[in-house]
C-alpha cells in the first residue's frame, strides 16, 4: 500500500514538473524552470527511497538530500523572483500563461 | 551518522515550511490562482516533513509511514488538480 501511494506521488510530481517546464517555455521565466527541477527532484528521491528500501542509514540519508534540494530549489525561485520583480517592474509577474 | 540524518530531516520540515510559508506570503501579495496551489501543495509537503520528524526523530519507527504518504500524496495531488484547472 504504501509503496503504491509513493509511486502516485512520484507519477504526479513528474505530471506537475511537466506543466512548470510549460510554463517555463512559454514565459521564459526561471521561476517555473527551478519548479519543474525542483519537482523532477522530488519524483527522483521517491525513486531513490524505492531502490533503498532495505538499505541502511547513510544511503537513505543521500536520498533525503535530493529531497532537500529540491525545497531549497524551490526557495532560491522565490528569492530569485523577489530580486528580478523590482527592476523589471510588472512585466515578468508570475502569471498563468493563457493559451 | 544518525545525528546527521536527523539534521537533514530537520533541515527539510524547515525548508518546507519556509516555501509554505513565503508562496502563501506571494498570494497575499498578487492573488494568482496558481500560487495558491503551490502554497497549498508545500503545506501539504511540510505536514509531511514534519510527520517525518515526529516518526523517525522524536518517536522512532515506522508506524507513521502511511500518513506520512498520504500527506504527500494530497500535497501533490492538490497542485496537480490547480494546474489542471486553472492553467486552461
Amino acid at each position: 500500500m504504501n509503496e503504491f501511494i509513493s509511486g502516485m506521488v512520484a507519477a504526479l510530481c513528474l505530471v506537475a514538473g511537466l506543466f512548470f517546464l510549460r510554463f517555463w517555455r512559454k514565459t521564459r521565466d526561471r521561476f517555473f524552470g527551478f519548479f519543474a527541477a525542483a519537482f523532477w527532484l522530488m519524483a527522483l528521491h521517491r525513486l531513490v527511497m524505492m531502490l533503498l528500501k532495505n538499505s541502511e542509514n547513510e544511503h537513505v540519508l543521500g536520498a533525503y538530500l535530493i529531497r532537500l534540494l529540491s525545497f531549497v530549489l524551490i526557495l532560491v525561485a522565490i528569492v530569485d523572483k523577489n530580486r528580478v520583480v523590482p527592476r523589471r517592474k510588472a512585466a515578468s509577474r508570475t502569471e498563468i500563461p493563457s493559451r | 551518522m544518525m545525528t546527521m540524518a536527523n539534521a537533514v530531516f530537520l533541515l527539510c520540515a524547515a525548508t518546507s515550511l519556509a516555501c509554505a510559508v513565503l508562496l502563501l506570503r506571494g498570494y497575499a501579495h498578487n492573488r494568482v490562482p496558481l500560487l495558491l496551489w503551490s502554497s497549498l501543495c508545500f503545506v501539504g509537503l511540510a505536514v509531511n516533513n514534519m510527520l517525518l520528524v515526529v516518526d523517525l526523530v522524536i518517536i522512532p519507527g515506522r508506524d507513521l509511514l502511511l500518513f506520512r504518504n498520504l500527506s504527500g500524496l494530497l500535497a501533490l495531488a492538490l497542485l496537480v488538480f490547480g494546474l489542471v484547472w486553472d492553467s486552461e
